[in-house]
């Protein structure tokens, strides 16, 4: 059996897991009587919630990918690259100045900062030219906390430095009909990088080489972070901060299959799904019928994954 | 003003800054304003020294210029250890423990956790250190998201708690505490004292240290101890430090280029304490506390940071 086709499996196996499991009661039974209750719950809670958990996933393993190919690093992602706190700056000041308005105004105010915090890293990557892999991300999470700590210093002044925490932190526990959609604007960002998928592992070799192959460099550097800035925001703003897929993903399916990206981006995909479908049951379970967010239970598999892959880099 | 100038003026004007925080506005009070505020600024200063001895000693021993052990994980494992506190107990952790239990185990913690680091940090190359640097960030971020857990399942009162240790802060002071942190800072400096000519061999690196005759991985082990405590003393008195460390370390520098330690040692005590007092000071009076003392150092030395990685391209 190939790679790809077991990932489908296991893949197919936690949808269906993710459906049919919760507190609130709904059978199989239930829904071929036609009960009511059985399918309000499908409808209007578990089909929400699977196409969030599995379109952000895939969104973030795709995204971490990417930045991984503009910055030529295996270690970086958006969280160690400070997009993911530019993104809650921007939702911050949208929360702030603009109260009136939508999460559609909050949403573009968060890719907008997350495309020049981004933008910004890759400039400053550029000029620093470190010799050491390690030093880029670590310099990507000093920037991020230097951006962490202007979001808290706004923040504690107007007294929501403990609710911004909170809704900060990754849940699905909130997605329901009618506040998922927005999840949907992940999936032209994910299209798009499937197209293009060619160019980005062009960009990867270094900008000489992309541009010896005749490769529009700073067009193609522009896109991809547009692709993880609306990745990036659109998840922060329906689900929150959710940290390590991007960066564990990529790493897993390249010790794998290597750096072609027009081979590996569905499995990328598929896997950045599976993770999140995985550690969000485990989430459900822990404290059953509470539920622990899944920021949590994806900070903490997948920190220990990576710290499994660093030190087994450096063995 | 010449360098030397610096030297001679700088003490002058901490002098005056400090006079001016316990003075203020304290309409003489001898019995509640002044011994409080005295207690803070012995907190400072207690803080100030453990900060520049544990950053310049440890940037020293690396032969690298932005490295703190702060960001070495080593905030990170106290953290982690204070929101298990808080979540496992509540508002009830304060007394659990009571406050010297609290500095003890962290002390413990944080020397078991540096043993840990010495272990991994010179079993091979150079390289190691940058990979510990990302081991510490990546438990940063772990603990990180489960801060933020915690803080999403307290209540405010509790979430009050865990924010006057998760940030840099002068205000939650404990004398007992204050009092064992003095003494056991002034232990290290006891110990570490005649290791301070050592330091100006060790800078120039391993090897060069080794054939002069230096015993340098005794010498390294024995100061990372030393900072293990250095570094529990700063972070349980006063909260995180993050980047003031590289801020405090690389002024000194500056100001000092011969960079002998019998003088970037001081003068970076005198630079942190002064920025701890500024900072206080512009908190108390320029943003009339609407914002935290942690909150504006860390973006200051946060922007500050960037700005010495994109001016030297070659830190790294």
């Amino acid at each position: 059996m190939t790679a790809t086709s077991m990932l489908s499996i296991i893949f197919t196996a936690l949808c269906a897991a993710s459906l049919l499991l919760g507190v609130n009661e709904m059978t199989l039974a239930g829904l071929a009587r036609f009960d009511h209750h059985s399918w309000l719950t499908l409808t209007a809670s578990r089909f929400p919630r699977l196409i969030a958990l599995v379109l952000s996933g895939a969104g973030l393993a795709i995204s971490g990918v990417i930045m991984q190919q503009v910055v030529r690093n295996r270690f970086v992602e958006p969280a160690t690259s400070g997009g993911l706190e530019a993104a809650k700056l921007g939702i911050l000041m949208g929360l702030l100045l603009l109260p009136d308005q939508g999460p559609m105004i909050q949403m573009l105010l968060a890719m907008l900062f997350c495309f020049a915090a981004c933008l910004i890293y890759v400039q400053l990557i550029t000029r620093m030219a470190p010799r050491n892999v390690v030093v880029v991300p670590v310099v990507g999470l000093m920037y991020g906390s230097v951006l962490g700590a202007i979001a808290e210093f706004w923040a504690y002044s107007h007294n929501i430095l403990q609710s911004m925490q909170g809704w900060m932190l990754g849940d699905f526990s909130k997605i329901v009909q009618g506040n998922y959609e927005i999840v949907l604007l992940i999936l032209p960002a994910v299209v798009m990088s499937y197209v293009f998928a060619h160019r980005f592992t062009l960009m990867g070799m270094g900008e000489d080489i992309a541009k010896s192959l005749g490769l529009g460099w700073h067009g193609t550097v522009a896109l991809s972070l547009l692709i993880v800035s609306a990745t990036v925001s659109v998840t922060v703003i329906a689900v929150g901060t959710i940290s390590f897929v991007g960066l564990v993903v990529p790493n897993l399916v390249a010790m794998w299959k290597g750096d072609n990206l027009a081979r590996t981006l569905p499995m990328v995909a598929l896997g950045g799904a599976v993770l999140m479908l995985a550690c969000d049951l485990v989430g459900r379970f822990v404290i059953w019928p509470y539920e622990v967010p899944i920021g949590l239970t994806v900070g903490s598999i997948g920190g220990i994954i990576f710290l499994g892959l660093i030190v087994r880099r450096m063995a | 003003m010449t360098r030397q100038g610096y030297l001679i003026a700088m003490p002058a004007l901490l002098i005056l800054l400090a006079a001016y925080f316990v003075l203020a506005g304290s309409g003489f009070d001898t019995d509640f304003i002044i011994p409080r505020r005295i207690a803070k600024l012995c907190a400072m200063i207690v803080a100030a020294i453990s900060l520049a001895l544990s950053s310049i000693v440890f940037q020293t021993i690396t032969g690298n210029r932005i490295l703190t052990p702060a960001i070495m994980g080593y905030e990170a494992v106290y953290l982690f250890w204070q929101s298990l506190l808080v979540l496992l107990a509540g508002t009830a952790s304060l007394t659990l423990l009571g406050n010297n239990g609290n500095f003890a185990t962290s002390v413990a913690i944080m020397l078991a956790y540096s043993a840990f680091l010495q272990r991994w940090l010179f079993r091979s190359g150079n390289n190691t250190i940058w990979l510990l640097l990302l081991v510490g960030f990546v438990l940063t971020m772990v603990i990180n998201t489960f801060s933020q857990f915690v803080q999403l399942r307290t209540s405010p009162g509790e979430f009050a708690i865990f924010q006057s240790f998760a940030q840099l802060s002068f205000d939650n002071l404990d004398r007992q505490k204050l009092g064992w942190a003095a003494g056991l800072l002034v232990l290290v400096i006891g110990i570490g004292w005649r290791s301070l000519a050592l330091l100006d061999v060790l800078s120039l690196g391993r090897d060069q240290s080794i054939s002069l005759g230096l015993d340098h991985k005794r010498q390294v082990r024995f100061l990372m101890a030393l900072i293990a405590v250095l570094v529990a003393i700063s972070t349980s008195l006063v909260g995180p430090s993050a980047f003031v460390g590289i801020f405090v370390a690389n002024t000194a520098y500056a100001l000092n280029p011969a960079r002998k330690h019998k003088v970037t040692l001081p003068l970076g005590a005198g630079i942190a304490f002064g920025l701890f007092l500024i900072a206080q000071l512009m908190v108390e009076h320029v943003f009339d506390y609407k914002t935290t003392v942690g909150i504006l150092i860390n973006l200051t030395c946060g922007i500050w940071f960037l700005g010495l990685m994109l001016k030297q391209r070659n830190v790294t």
